[in-house]
């Protein structure tokens, strides 16, 4: 590097060690005026700065500067020939150089804390549920004693969303589930002449077990995920708020409406599941294992007790519920930013999902008790 | 501080669809001033601030901002142009999921070569520049009141060392003492810092208290332009009744008028 292109040098004049600084010191060159800083030898004295040569100088660069000062012990003892616009820059950040020196402790906690913490965090979310599972049969109470409070209106428009829109996609979920059945069973069947066999399999399957849980798996990613953005959105907003002041509640005016929606719309929608899917295991049944429509239809009339149709959409109900109730509560109690609108969502969906599943276990066991 | 203007607006026509915001909007800011740009609700400041910093291409005219033409220079160009401007949006939006340091951090690690221990201490001065105590470094953008939120969008607007700073809107939403240390921070970035200053506003203490040039934008057009004083007397209805208001708190001129 030639004499003429750097940045900052030393010398001795009269006896004081002055440190002259020259060229742009601003915020694209810093790590370069960081080197040379490095590299200049400042002693750990008072130093005499000169700025006579400096075309540029801003914060960061007068930071880098005054930073390595103090680090090395040295000191300032005069500004020379600087102009009077570098001046007050280093001014400004001199009068900051003593908040900045230590960096704000951070928080850190061990896993045992960390443990501890999401223990806690989780009984708090359990009872949040089961207080809002409260407001929520208050406010249907509520509901049906004085039935001007239901939104009818908001019902009709959630069940169109949960419902309506949903039947395309559970259509086709629910065929091609049907199909994979049909298959997998009637490889197996085939071997011991079986076939007609694969009906009844087919048909106490999906609409006692598969249908329900797929259907409730595919509704709580579609309307659990939605009522949570759009709820916590609401509260972003403070529409929520807005609800209450107008001396409206936000019980029934949001979340009875959805709930009720989708009590309704999953029974119904896992009964589409099940002649969806059923359908599917016929079309293959056909080519596959020689079974015809006719056949079909006949052994499933046979085969499929209507106890078998009953237990999936009672179960289906019961999701619903916990669908609604959790992608409401989820909603409902997001913090006032962005980022927890996300993190709420995906919590709906994966409590949604757990939920299902965790109750599905449970019907089965009572159910068999039960005798159905 | 002299040379060519830092921001030339020229003959900027805003149409969306059959409604035209603006009609012909020109002005220019010299570098180390700071001016406001005040008009009613819908008269298109914002608008136009976007049109400035090239988030919103407008139907023609000309923006040339530290020379470089905003709505013809090639994306590079562009790009470098960026690092040399700061904008303080309505709401501060920092980035909600990173903390304050984390939000300042960001535009240095993405376009500034700092040395690793020289980043901590001059992420703090950015933060204490905006006049934040150090304490709020490691805080989250919710945890901060509305007056802190707009000095840690500031702290992040003043990261990269820009010439230009463009505020919308800074004071709304501030309490009055809070709205006149904005104002000071802002004097002090113009007066110490040297940075040039466009600022979106309602806020008639800070045209009268800090301002040096004031450009009323109406009707699609730049109506008035020049220091408060002489923009107070300009005859047009609305500017009347802007600054009334003012006049019938100040209290001698009560019954003047009304």
């Amino acid at each position: 590097m030639s004499a003429s292109a750097r940045d900052c040098w030393l010398e001795q004049v009269d006896g004081q060690a002055t440190l002259f600084l020259a060229g742009a010191w601003n915020l694209p060159r810093i790590a370069r005026i960081d080197a040379a800083l490095a590299a200049a030898g400042i002693p750990a004295s008072a130093l005499v700065l000169d700025g006579a040569a400096l075309t540029t100088l801003d914060t960061a660069a007068a930071l880098a500067l005054l930073r390595r000062i103090d680090g090395i012990g040295a000191s300032v003892a005069r500004l020379a020939n600087f102009g009077v616009s570098h001046l007050r820059v280093i001014e400004a950040v001199l009068g900051r150089l003593g908040d900045i020196g230590v960096e704000a402790p951070r928080l850190r906690h061990r896993w045992l804390a960390v443990l501890g913490m999401q223990v806690l965090e989780f009984r708090g979310l359990m009872l949040g549920h089961l207080d809002f599972l409260g407001r929520s049969a208050i406010a249907l109470g509520d509901a049906a004693l004085r039935p001007r409070a239901l939104r009818l209106k908001e019902l009709a428009a959630q069940f169109h969303h949960v419902c309506v829109e949903a039947i395309p996609v559970v259509v086709l979920v629910t065929f091609l589930i049907g199909v994979v059945l049909a298959y997998l069973f009637g490889m197996q069947a085939e071997k011991y002449g079986a076939n007609i066999f694969v009906v009844d399999g087919v048909a106490i399957g999906t609409t006692r077990e598969l249908s329900p849980i797929i259907v409730a798996v595919i509704v709580a990613g579609r309307s659990g995920a939605a009522f949570t953005a759009q709820l916590g959105t609401m509260v972003l907003t403070e529409e929520i708020d807005a609800i209450r002041t107008l001396g409206l509640s936000p019980m029934q005016v949001l979340v009875i409406p959805r709930l009720l929606a989708l009590v309704i719309a999953l029974p119904l929608l896992v009964f589409v599941g099940d002649v969806s899917s059923m359908l599917g295991a016929m079309t293959i049944a056909n080519p596959l294992l020689d079974i015809t429509p006719a056949t079909f239809i006949d052994r499933v009339h046979w085969g499929l007790r209507l106890e078998h149709v009953i237990v999936g959409l009672v179960k289906s109900a019961v999701f619903a519920v916990f669908i609604a109730i959790i992608g409401c509560r989820m909603g409902m109690s997001v913090s006032r930013d962005s980022r927890s609108i996300g993190i709420s969502t995906t919590s709906t969906v994966v409590q949604c999902i757990v939920a299902v599943i965790l109750l599905d276990a449970f019907f089965a066991i009572v159910f068999q008790e039960l005798g159905y | 501080m002299s040379g060519a203007p830092v921001i030339e607006v020229d003959a900027i026509v805003t149409r969306f669809d059959a409604q035209t915001v603006h009609d012909g909007v020109s002005f220019s800011v010299p570098r180390g001033q700071i001016a406001a740009l005040i008009g009613g609700s819908g008269s298109g400041k914002s608008v136009l601030l976007r049109e400035i910093i090239g988030l919103h291409r407008p139907t023609s005219g000309r923006v040339r901002l530290l020379g470089t033409e905003v709505w013809s220079a090639p994306e590079e160009e562009l790009a470098a142009l960026r690092q040399r401007f700061g904008m303080l949006f309505q709401d501060g939006a920092l980035f909600s999921s990173l903390t304050v340091a984390q939000n300042v951090a960001t535009p240095l690690i993405e376009h500034a070569r700092v040395p690793a221990h020289l980043l901590g201490p001059l992420v703090r001065l950015r933060i204490a520049l905006a006049g934040l105590p150090v304490e709020a470094a490691i805080k989250m953008p919710s945890e901060l009141s509305g007056g802190m939120r707009k000095r840690a969008a500031v702290a992040r607007a003043l990261a990269l060392e820009p010439e230009v700073l463009f505020l919308d809107e800074p004071t709304s939403g501030l309490d009055p003492i809070s709205a006149r240390a904005f104002d000071r921070l802002l004097r002090f970035l113009c007066d110490d810092l040297g940075l040039t200053i466009l600022v979106v506003t309602h806020d008639l203490d800070t045209l009268l208290g800090l301002v040096d040039r004031t450009i009323v934008l109406a009707d699609g057009k730049v109506i008035a332009d020049g220091p408060v004083k002489e923009v107070m007397r300009v005859d047009d209805p609305w500017l009347q009744s802007y600054f009334r208001v003012r006049t019938m708190l100040e209290g001698p001129e009560m019954n003047r008028g009304i």
